[in-house]
């Protein structure tokens, strides 16, 4: 009997189950802060009536779209339609396998997390279009092509900017690219421009306002998710919102240091405490790029459809290149490279 | 200082100084707006399922009104017309209106408001004051002014409020308590006594005659203006049942053959002396 791969699997399937019930508190965490940080930036109270000072407005929704009518219309492509929320929700929650929440606490340890993670997250726009195309409906197909052209051109220039970080610190796993920033400091201060680019490419890639174009309920009723109702809606919205954590977890490691603490800055602490210690900081950090996300929906109104291509292609994609070969000059004439 | 994108930072901080401002919002279960004492709340007159208004003006509501800002005009429940204001501002009250919103064809209006009639008004003020400007006297003042002039006129009405001061609200919803005629007839006016002696002796009937007869119901005046039908209960002719009132004088008891005589001698008296008045002129 090989004990350590009973032990590796065992480890992996509580990691897997852990991961996906984290997926439910954060759902609806986020949702509930989108519902009050926008209401009080609108000048409103917002939910203020269900639970202790309205805590629990989100989950009551939760439970709501539970308990409503699942309708499947008559001439989608049965198949598909149901199969596409279950796509888009996997596709967000198997990313979640490699995010390092904090020293050694990370459900799947791989060289390659960084090409993994983006590879499943861009799992979900065939999700999408998939939604689209099988639910029957100009809008869903609409919402669906928009989708797929968005998420398709930003992602080149949200990898580009990444392969700036990791040509920087000289490695694809997020555990090594956290370690070198602890020697280094924060990847932003050495890609200010890199940093501005993956955030812009990574609010479009999930369908974040800005960049909502996808379910723009002003132009296309509610896009893709315009045919479902009860909790197959409610596994779209679940994985817009998992996405959003997902990729402020992203953004956090990758740029902002991951687990570290910024003071003494960067710092780790050893053993358990370190462990809470980084997990602390790593959530403190990803909620305020959760909370930068909500305040820019709040703030800003959508792109419209006929810049959102331009934008990607003729600013981003360029300035990602010139900032990967300004990156890879410095890396090789300074000798910062992590590459042993 | 235009930095391309810069706009959106400035969102960006107007939004979070928003965050920490204070609410707009009343959460209204628990916090109640303070509205004065005088709010009565949002007025409005609504119209029966036929699209006449329901308005009665009955005049209570001007009579309560806190700062006398209510006016009005119309029909009461019996169809007399009450208070004629200025025709332009009172027109979309105005009947034939209530009958086009209701779809129906609508009548012309006779006898147009006449709100500013030269009237005798040291006469008017001098009946108030022989009552002794008492409220319970406005029947018998009222009385006195219609025996002058035919009808009451709304100038006078007026000149009763302010010699009374009492609110004129009071003294126009006085005026539509019935009895009073509150526009001028047109031509001669026909009374039918609807006592119960004289519908007992054929009232019924005779005003039926006479309906028949001038083409035209209760409350109507003919087209050519000569005739108006109206019913009364006080012509006061108990011993004369059935008995009719024309202008002034009270005849019966009549047949309505003989009622019908009666309307063609004034139809022929009215022809001759239309053709008098030409041959003089």
């Amino acid at each position: 009997m090989d004990w350590d791969l009973v032990l590796g699997i065992a480890r992996f399937v509580v990691a897997t189950t852990l991961l996906l019930l984290l997926t439910i508190p954060t759902a609806f965490i986020i949702i509930q802060m989108e519902l009050k940080v926008i209401a009080l930036m609108q000048l409103r109270y917002g939910p203020n009536r269900v639970g202790p000072k309205g805590m629990f407005q989100s989950t009551i929704h939760g439970f709501k779209v539970l308990a409503k009518e699942d309708v499947t219309p008559d001439l989608v492509d049965r198949p598909t339609f149901t199969l596409a929320p279950w796509m888009v929700f996997m596709a967000a929650a198997m990313s979640m396998l490699v995010i390092p929440f904090a020293p050694g606490l990370v459900a799947f340890e791989s060289s390659i997390s960084v090409v993994y993670f983006f590879a499943i997250l861009g799992l979900s726009v065939v999700g999408l279009l998939v939604a689209g195309w099988a639910s029957y409906n100009k809008y869903s197909l609409l919402g669906g092509l928009r989708s797929a052209a968005q998420m398709v051109s930003y992602e080149i220039p949200l990898t580009l900017s990444i392969v700036g970080v990791v040509v920087l610190t000289g490695s694809l796993s997020f555990t090594q690219i956290i370690e070198w920033q602890l020697q280094h400091g924060w990847a932003v201060i050495w890609q200010l421009v890199g940093f501005p680019i993956f955030f812009i490419a990574a609010t479009a890639e999930i369908n974040r306002t800005p960049f909502d174009m996808v379910e723009a309920d002003s132009e296309i009723v509610a896009g893709f998710a315009t045919e479902y109702s009860g909790m197959r809606f409610g596994f779209f919205f679940f994985a817009e919102y998992v996405s959003l954590f997902i990729m402020s977890a992203i953004t956090v490691t990758l740029f902002f240091g991951g687990w570290l603490a910024p003071w003494p800055f960067p710092a780790q602490l050893e053993g358990f405490i370190g462990t809470l210690y980084g997990l602390f900081w790593f959530f403190l950090k990803t909620y305020l790029f959760v909370f930068v996300a909500v305040w820019m929906r709040a703030t800003l109104p959508r792109v419209r459809v006929d810049q959102l291509m331009g934008l990607a292609w003729k600013v981003l994609l360029p300035v990602a290149l010139l900032n990967l070969l300004v990156t890879g000059v410095a890396v090789v004439v300074f000798n910062l490279s992590g590459v042993q | 200082m235009a930095i391309p994108g810069g706009g959106i930072f400035k969102g960006m901080a107007t939004t979070f100084r928003n965050l920490f401002a204070p609410k707009v919002t009343r959460q209204y279960p628990e916090e109640r707006p303070q509205m004065s004492e005088r709010w009565r709340g949002r007025l409005d007159l609504i119209y029966d399922p036929f699209g006449e208004h329901k308005c009665e003006v009955c005049f209570q509501c001007a009579q309560v009104c806190p700062v006398e800002a209510i006016d009005m005009s119309g029909f009461d429940s019996q169809g007399n017309r009450i208070r004629y204001g200025m025709p332009e501002i009172y027109d979309e009250r105005t009947d034939p209106n209530a009958h086009r919103r209701a779809g129906l064809p609508a009548r012309p209006m006779r006898n147009l408001a006449r709100w500013d009639e030269a009237i005798d008004e040291p006469w008017v003020r001098g009946v108030v004051d022989g009552y002794g400007g008492r409220p319970e006297s406005l029947v018998a003042i009222f009385t006195a002014v219609q025996e002058r002039y035919g009808y009451l006129p709304e100038r006078a009405l007026r000149v009763v409020s302010d010699r009374m001061t009492i609110h004129w609200a009071q003294v126009f919803g006085a005026a539509g308590l019935g009895g009073f005629r509150l526009l001028p007839a047109e031509g001669h006016v026909i009374t039918v006594c609807s006592c119960a002696a004289c519908r007992f002796a054929g009232g019924d009937a005779l005003l039926k005659e006479l309906s028949a007869e001038l083409g035209i119901g209760p409350r109507e005046s003919t087209d050519d203006g000569a005739f108006t039908l109206e019913t009364a209960d006080d012509v006061g002719a108990g011993a004369l049942a059935p008995a009719i009132r024309l202008d002034t004088l009270v005849y019966g008891p009549l047949t309505g053959e003989q009622a019908r005589h009666l309307v063609h001698e004034r139809r022929r008296a009215d022809v001759r002396a239309t053709v008098r008045a030409g041959r003089a002129s």
